[in-house]
């Protein structure tokens, strides 16, 4: 009986201390409240010269300045930093009016010479420590500020992609960071540029990084020095969860008030709970089954076979995949380009329908027979190959793997997973010496950084071998006309010629894209005014969502 | 004499042990395809040049003995583990905070799980084919055979509306509303309740199971029967007698437990979200980050190696027949 009543005192105090402790509290004692945002991606480090990571450049958009940033449709540029700009008629001098008076939350002044330092560090160390940042600088020769509120950005070329190419990159503070610029620069990459002492981070953005601990938590406090709208909130934490459901589970109890990048076996689930708000939007993410396209290649070459290739899309039964392995929360793909890229897609590129038949007539019209096993044959061998199959891909695209694999080997063809690690099935792809000469087949994906096409139209230039290439395409037209459209700046014809890039690719079929992810979100009802994007509610491409976001 | 030699023969195979354990560490991810750089090849800031100049500064276009020789340097002269290729921050400071993490709430699910298992087995045995010993033995195979990830996402699913499941504390809470130290601490004893007892669940079972055997084996021998005979109450003929004898296997389960305290917890870690060092293998493994991998496990060996001296010690001070 004692020990009957122990343990009933025992779950009592255990329940009660529990509700104690998971209450929401994300009112908080200031006016404007504060909120948590959940993400299963990190923050890899705060040290822009070193990150990789979406998240770090999304909090770099939240506490640095940057000269503009994207509307809301993603689709123009708003002032940020630059509160106007103008070009030269030949295309060549960008002069930048910044914002007058604005302070870093340390109160030092916040002036154009804080871009132009930041910027010619880039310049100065862009073959080594500033790498990863000096392609938002290409083709710049001279950055000059001319007076406090004045920057001036010439360039060798009349480039096209100026603004998106600024956009990226973020302001740093010349008092805090000139100390590193020196030498090698190698400090520049050394310096941790995380809060210590209880102090924040010199920050200029409409927040400042007040707290961070490395795959925990970064703490986001309203920085009142700054230059632009105010936040409504008082801050944010942007919480790191290691597992989905961990992250669900937390937002569905009230641990957290908002989801990033959520995965569509939640959806359903989230969708019923009424105490949430779900965003399902186009996301800028493709799956792609990729086909060698290199010259190198040493066997299965029918593969290169256009007439192989296109039956091999014939048999793709992408709806399958969409409807069963995202569960619905994706489209049908086509281009490398997909419709949240804007107007940079190209709606007329229709990929072929799921038509088994039509596949199994090319296929036999070529003349590739079946064999004993129904195997097909091909210069002698079974077409049979092995898919390289990034860990990326695991879940959804394992079973888009089972559907196409079903479609495949109703036409003949045989097709095997070989699962690895990205790294090492991107080792595979390069083949010897990045001559991409063995690999036949791979699945993997792409997440381009942002609407404007650049990025994701480079990676099958010929000069990528042995770099962001994974399909080993090379097509000197195709590398023409990326350059033409980098100097075109007349919009229309920009576009008119990215589609042209878009039909070049699909009809090659080095990618067969076979689905475009959803961007999936969801927050609290006690919520309102999240700004959402291809990229989701927090993002690199505009600081409105987490300053207009307020309690319902 | 004996028992220096032994403890000198100990140390000597304790120490030939890490060694080995820190040159294989060193190989291991090396032989995978693929590097540190080549990671990077899909994120759109890595262009070429750049990924040029982190394998120079990684040091990963140096032969590979001479790789090897640097790490072995800088690690046995100097206590550097390195620096993180993900963050550019020196590896032993990272770890140290993981360490800190990982070292509490596995101690606290292992200290339970050794109560847990030590009374279940013990009650078992005294019990023996009765409702106690099925229930006991049942449970601790059933508990045994389920994967750690499985019984961690049942309770994230039974206790997510009343207990934290995931992280180690609510940071953004205690820094917007502020907090007292004694909050803050239990806001982090609420958390890991649900990592802790998960990690007690996966580990109970093999106590039981052991406790039980060496109990029964115990309760068997002829000096139980001798104080039965003398009419000794079963309690003290339990307690003194038998559980006393049966420690020594018992005494080396717990030293060998303690060894994997530190490594046992990754996938209780990942599926809580808990910052250890489980989680640090797991997001260094993900962007091979040779350094903190191998800083990692220099830590999981050490940890391993010493509990297992330890153990050693323990089995000589409770049976000095061992080195007859």
């Amino acid at each position: 009986m004692r020990a009957r009543v122990s343990w009933l005192a025992l779950c009592a105090a255990v329940a009660v201390v529990a509700a104690g402790c998971t209450s929401g509290g994300s009112q908080g004692s200031g006016s404007g409240g504060h909120l948590t945002i959940g993400t299963t991606s990190n923050i890899d480090t705060l040290n822009p010269f070193v990150t990789f990571q979406q998240n770090s450049y999304a909090a770099f958009e939240y506490i640095y300045p940057q000269l503009v940033q994207y509307n809301d449709q993603m689709s123009d540029f708003l002032p940020d930093f630059a509160q106007s700009w103008k070009t030269s008629s030949d295309g060549l001098t960008w002069t930048f009016d910044t914002a007058p008076n604005a302070t870093w939350s340390d109160g030092q002044p916040l002036t154009a010479e804080d871009a132009a330092f930041t910027f010619n560090t880039i310049l100065k160390y862009g073959d080594g420590p500033a790498g990863n940042l000096i392609g938002g600088l290409a083709n710049v020769t001279k950055v000059e500020a001319t007076g406090p509120n004045t920057l001036v950005v010439t360039y060798s070329v009349p480039a096209a992609n100026v603004l998106p190419q600024l956009q990226g990159l973020s302001i740093l503070p010349e008092h805090v960071w000139s100390q590193y610029a020196t030498g090698d620069g190698k400090a520049l990459r050394q310096f941790p540029n995380v809060p210590e002492d209880g102090q924040p981070l010199v920050s200029g953005g409409p927040f400042e990084l007040a707290s961070y601990t490395k795959d925990e938590v970064a703490i986001f406090r309203k920085n009142p020095t700054f230059y632009g709208t105010k936040p409504s909130i008082d801050g944010f934490g942007l919480q790191y969860f290691s597992s989905d459901d961990a992250m669900v589970s937390a937002l569905r109890s009230g641990q957290i008030q908002a989801a990033i990048n959520l995965p569509p076996t939640a959806m359903n689930t989230l969708k019923g709970d009424g105490s949430l708000t779900v965003y399902d939007g186009p996301g800028l993410q493709f799956r792609d089954f990729i086909i060698n396209s290199s010259p190198n290649k040493t066997q299965n070459l029918e593969l290169l076979d256009p007439k192989v290739r296109m039956a091999m899309e014939y048999a793709i039964d992408r709806d399958a995949i969409v409807q069963t392995a995202w569960l619905g929360y994706a489209k049908p793909g086509s281009t490398i380009l997909p419709p949240a890229a804007g107007v940079w897609h190209d709606p007329n590129i229709q990929p072929l329908p799921y038509d088994i038949d039509k596949a199994n007539a090319i296929l036999d019209a070529a003349g590739y027979k079946r064999g004993p096993d129904g195997i097909r044959i091909a210069n002698g061998h079974p077409m049979d190959y092995t898919v390289l199959f990034a860990k990326d891909e695991s879940g959804a695209g394992d079973t888009a793997f089972q559907i196409i694999q079903n479609g495949f080997q109703q036409i003949g063809i045989k097709i095997t997973q070989r699962k690895e690690d990205n790294d090492a099935v991107n080792t595979a792809i390069l083949g010897d010496n990045n001559t991409y000469n063995t690999f036949d087949l791979a699945m993997w994906d792409w997440y381009p950084c942002c609407p404007v096409p650049d990025f994701i139209l480079s990676v099958v230039l010929c000069s990528q071998y042995g770099s962001w290439s994974d399909t080993g395409f090379c097509d000197q037209r195709y590398d023409k006309m990326y350059d033409q459209q980098g100097v075109t700046r007349n919009q229309a014809a920009r576009v008119a010629l990215v589609y042209s890039m878009q039909k070049l690719l699909y009809d090659a079929r080095p990618y067969i894209v076979l689905s475009n992810d959803d961007q999936l979100n969801a927050w609290s009802t006690g919520w309102d005014g999240f700004v959402e994007s291809s990229l989701g509610l927090f993002n690199n491409l505009s600081k409105a969502s987490l300053t207009q976001v307020h309690p319902a | 004499m004996r028992r220096t030699d032994y403890v000198i023969k100990r140390i000597f195979f304790a120490v030939m042990t890490v060694f080995v354990a820190i040159t294989i560490n060193f190989l291991l991810f090396r032989a995978l395809p693929g590097s540190a750089v080549t990671n990077f090849a899909r994120a759109p800031h890595a262009s070429p040049e750049l990924r040029a100049t982190l394998t120079h500064e990684f040091g990963l276009d140096q032969p590979l003995w001479k790789q090897y020789a640097l790490y072995l340097n800088q690690l046995v002269f100097h206590g550097n583990m390195g620096i993180s290729f993900a963050d550019n921050q020196p590896v032993t400071s990272e770890l140290a905070g993981k360490l800190k993490n990982t070292i509490g709430m596995v101690f606290v699910g292992t200290f339970l799980a050794i109560v847990i298992g030590v009374v279940t087995g013990f009650l078992a045995a005294w019990r023996r084919g009765g409702a106690v010993d099925h229930a006991s033995t049942s449970s601790a195979i059933v508990f045994y055979a389920l994967p750690t990830q499985f019984i961690g996402m049942m309770l994230i699913l039974l206790f997510a509306s009343v207990l934290p499941t995931a992280g180690m504390r609510n940071q953004v809470n205690a820094f917007f509303s502020g907090g007292s130290t004694w909050s803050n601490l239990k806001d982090i004893g609420l958390h890991m309740i649900l990592p802790a007892v998960t990690l007690a669940l996966t580990l109970f079972g093999e106590y039981t199971l052991v406790v039980r055997s060496a109990m029964l084996e115990t309760l068997g021998e002829d000096y139980v029967l001798t104080a039965r005979a003398k009419g000794l109450p079963q309690r003290r003929i339990v307690v003194s007698h038998a559980l006393r004898n049966a420690m020594l296997p018992i005494a080396t389960l717990v030293a060998l437990s303690l060894g994997f305290i530190v490594a046992g917890a990754i996938l209780v870690e990942i599926v809580f979200s808990w910052p250890g060092i489980g989680q640090a293998v797991y997001e260094a493994v993900a962007t091979r980050d040779y350094p903190m991998l191998q800083g990692a496990f220099l830590i999981l060996t050490l940890s391993v190696v010493f509990f297992n001296f330890i153990a050693d010690l323990l089995y000589f001070k409770l049976d000095p027949r061992i080195t007859e």
